[in-house]
């Protein structure tokens, strides 16, 4: 507890400046990396429907005052499904084949985000928007053979979530959040992009 | 600002372990078995029980765009064929000889490509050298003709192609002989004998329709 007083009261000390002339807790940037799992749902469920747990995502914010922040933010999800053996029938054709079906995406989203309690609280809860696009890498093998295509889609994803600060008014935060993705994507099979997707990671905020 | 470095650089180890790990590729854990893929294509207005007799070719044409076109008769191509004849039996078509003005005629071929080109239509392999003349089948000076409703996947190395062409309803003048049925192996390991019974077996079960009677 000691250690990190004498940290708080070091970065306090840098901070000191921007604090008093903004009016702010905190210092107003803030930069936040996050591990991300995410289950795909409805059609997009159907093509692939194992949960994914190669995501990450990262993303800046700008914060206005102590409650409500803009910014940008990126990431990557990787979707995988191995689907043994089967016929698929076409027009005039059927395809025996042991299909991967894969989903790669990479939104970048613009992001408001209101934070619910006072800056000293121990637990700073807050709700976000991002709003955006995304890039969808789709590719299907069948067998060794991949079907591949790749297009971008508008994608808004709301998310709710906690902050809570190594120590009152600390700049560093652990950060959860659960947010759902939203993409009006068609391609062959997945009528929609839907994801519910959870982060967890740390938010420090830097000057 | 010591521990604010220690901070940063463990953020940034974290984020680089995130990047090194982003995809799960779908080739590294792929078997042989589950790297082939057994394609087939039919004419859907044919019937196939008006098909009586079929004749299949003495031995495989090898086509490739390296080397010069041959007709082979290895041991996996005796087995492929033998297992192709006891297929159509099964199925109620009596195997005749060609002279005997069979209905259907069995075209059996090995392809061997380094192409780049990732598409092509099934039947492409038609207008190649090596690929089984139509004057083998009494029609020469004839072409192969396969409707265009066909779609088959990209191109990998080596491939096998078997094709059923309509003998019965061959039109004088037309110069067409017509493919109602068109099979194709791809993938790794489609010219190993070993996988022959699987993969054949896997043509026939998914083509219900290639029968002689009702």
């Amino acid at each position: 507890m000691k250690s990190i007083k004498t940290f708080i009261l070091g970065v306090a000390l840098i901070a000191g400046g921007a604090v008093a002339a903004s009016a702010q807790s905190r210092p107003p940037l803030s930069v936040n990396v996050n591990y991300s799992v995410a289950q795909p749902l409805g059609s997009f469920k159907d093509y692939a429907d194992k949960t994914s747990f190669r995501g990450w995502n990262i993303g800046v914010q700008y914060h206005l005052n102590d409650q409500l922040a803009v910014g940008l933010k990126t990431g990557f999800a990787d979707f995988y499904e191995r689907v043994p053996r089967a016929v698929y029938p076409g027009k005039g054709e059927d395809i025996s084949a042991v299909q991967t079906r894969t989903l790669q995406t990479i939104p970048i989203l613009a992001t408001v985000q209101y934070t619910f309690t006072k800056p000293d609280a121990a637990v700073l809860p807050y709700a976000g928007l991002g709003v955006g696009t995304a890039n969808m890498n789709y590719e299907k093998y069948w067998g060794e053979f991949v079907e591949k295509e790749n297009k971008w889609a508008f994608q808004v994803s709301p998310e709710v979530g906690v902050n809570v600060p190594f120590g009152k008014y600390s700049p560093f935060m652990f950060n959860a959040s659960v947010q759902y993705n939203y993409a009006p994507y068609k391609q062959y099979e997945i009528k929609n992009f839907n994801t519910v997707q959870a982060n967890i990671g740390l938010k420090f905020h830097i000057q | 600002m010591k521990r604010t470095g220690l901070m940063m650089l463990s953020a940034l180890a974290v984020t680089a372990v995130l990047f090194s790990s982003c995809r799960k590729e779908p080739l590294n854990d792929m078997t042989a078995e589950e790297s082939r893929i057994y394609v087939t294509n039919y004419d859907e207005q044919a019937d196939f029980t008006t098909f009586k007799t079929f004749s299949i070719v003495d031995s495989v044409a090898v086509i490739s765009n390296r080397e010069g076109s041959k007709k082979e008769l290895t041991a996996y191509d005796q087995q492929l064929l033998a297992q192709l004849k006891s297929q159509m039996q099964g199925r109620g078509f009596t195997l005749v000889d060609k002279a005997a003005k069979p209905d259907i005629a069995m075209n059996v071929s090995r392809i061997d490509n380094t192409s780049t080109s990732i598409g092509y239509n099934p039947g492409y392999w038609s207008g190649w050298p090596g690929y089984w003349d139509a004057g083998y089948w009494g029609y020469p000076g004839w072409n192969y003709w396969f409707p265009s409703y066909y779609s088959v996947f990209r191109y990998n190395e080596k491939s096998v192609a078997i094709d059923l062409v309509d003998l019965k309803n061959a039109k004088e003048g037309s110069n067409q002989l017509t493919a109602i049925w068109n099979a194709m192996l791809r993938g790794t390991g489609v010219w190993n004998s070993n996988n022959l019974d699987a993969m054949v077996k896997a043509l026939f079960d998914q083509s219900q329709y290639l029968k002689a009677t009702n």
